[in-house]
């Protein structure tokens, strides 16, 4: 008899976040910009203030919508991502955290 | 490949005393010594009593600041002297770092920097703490703090004064539990312990148990299965990308799916990633990959739910 299987779940073990899966990277990584927001699940999305007072959504896309996974949401704007990296890039905007941070990786040069 | 070890310390810790020591036995004597002074005065060679042909005092600034660029240079230059036959051959080059500097950007320069990784290899940090101020010095100065966190070895000096350790070595172990620590009096120190090769393997058993410091943090990830080389890579840039300078050091051992059976070694300051080192097998029975991140104010999940989350997406890329 065949088990029931998560529909998150691809064939080869990738499956997107759960909320609160979501919602913790986003607590955590808000805590390493030092922002001052508590996102939280609310109707399957997860949703936090900006310090600006802009309220932010953040939802899974849905699987015919390809190449985007994830969709960031202001009041007036609602913005495509196609990975979690480029959900956070685009969070850490929104969030007005900005870039001083920034720094790419190098690799050094072997021998 | 000439191997460089880098020896540190707050002031007063001892490193020129252990140094001069060091550079008196015989098998150690074949040692280029690149000293940075923090002052106008050079007072070290003097103190070293070493050739003026293998010594180099670096009095311009703290090298971590600015003699960065520079001490590639300097490196190269004694190489090419050498080569050339204008100095004697030395077998080593020992660095000691000013009283005050951060040893990261040092380490970027060694690991990083063109034309140098060719030719020199950094075999170690050895971190000289001072028994009876260190307890204090790391709760005051950050730069001490990070001497601790990148050592592979460290090394209370002055016992003499201050026979119990214990709290010092307890603040030790929070900031780095895997470095181990000795004590040496007037630096009577076996250099071959001292400035061995760092291990490759990370052993992740001293880490799991770590204390978190003031605003210093340290994340263990241990994993049962190989990691898709891309999430790596996507993970390292997300590191760099949002951690900046708060990510100190990673140093891994993973299985990477592409490469079964083969784990690479990991190591990261700050942004810089030292090209994967493949190794012929598992150094034990222990084939766990595991990757230590030490960092300032990061949470201590944040490494793992964020490598989880591109693995995920990885994959599910892979198998659409």
């Amino acid at each position: 008899m065949d088990q029931p299987q998560d529909p998150r779940r691809d064939p080869r073990g990738g499956r997107a976040l759960t909320p609160p899966e979501l919602r913790d990277l986003v607590a955590d990584t808000l805590a390493v910009w030092e922002v001052a927001a508590r996102p939280v699940i609310a109707d399957g999305a997860v949703v936090l203030v900006a310090p600006d007072g802009t309220a932010l959504r953040i939802t899974a896309a849905a699987p015919n919508d390809l190449p985007i996974r994830w969709w960031l949401e202001k009041p007036d704007q609602k913005r495509p991502c196609t990975s979690v990296t480029g959900l956070l890039r685009s969070l850490r905007n929104a969030v007005g955290a900005g870039e001083g941070m920034f720094s790419r990786v190098k690799v050094a040069r072997g021998a | 490949m000439i191997p460089v070890a880098v020896l540190t310390g707050f002031l007063g810790a001892g490193k020129t005393t252990l140094l001069k020591r060091i550079l008196r036995d015989p098998a150690w004597a074949d040692s280029a010594v690149i000293v940075n002074e923090f002052g106008e005065v050079p007072l070290d060679h003097d103190l070293l009593a070493v050739s003026d042909e293998t010594f180099v005092s670096a009095t311009t600034g703290c090298v971590c600041c600015v003699l960065r660029s520079d001490l590639g240079a300097t490196l190269l230059d004694l190489a090419r002297r050498r080569a050339a036959g204008e100095i004697p051959g030395y077998a080593r080059v020992l660095f000691e770092t000013s009283g005050l500097a951060d040893p990261a950007p040092i380490l970027h320069a060694l690991i990083g920097e063109p034309g140098l990784t060719g030719t020199h290899r950094l075999d170690c940090v050895a971190t000289l703490v001072e028994s009876v101020s260190g307890a204090a010095t790391l709760a005051h100065h950050p730069e001490a703090q990070r001497q601790v966190m990148l050592a592979d070895r460290v090394v209370l000096t002055k016992p003499d004064l201050a026979p119990d350790t214990a709290a010092l070595r307890d603040a030790i172990a929070a900031l780095n539990p895997a470095a181990p620590i000795t004590q040496a009096s007037f630096g009577a120190l076996d250099p071959a312990w001292l400035f061995a090769p760092a291990e490759r393997a990370i052993d992740p058993e001293p880490w799991l148990g770590a204390r978190h410091t003031a605003g210093v943090a340290t994340s263990i990830i241990l994993r049962e299965a190989p990691l898709p080389a891309l999430a790596l890579t996507l993970w390292l840039q997300a590191l760099a990308e949002h951690a900046g300078p708060r990510l100190l050091r990673v140093k891994g051992l993973v299985e990477l799916e592409e490469s079964p059976g083969r784990p690479v070694a990991l190591h990261a300051v700050q942004h810089l990633v030292h090209p994967l080192e493949w190794l012929d097998q598992w150094p034990s029975e222990d084939r766990r990959g595991r990757i230590v991140l030490i960092g300032e104010r990061l949470p201590p999940h944040w490494p793992a739910r964020l490598l989880a989350a591109i693995e995920e997406e990885v994959r599910s890329a892979s198998a659409g």
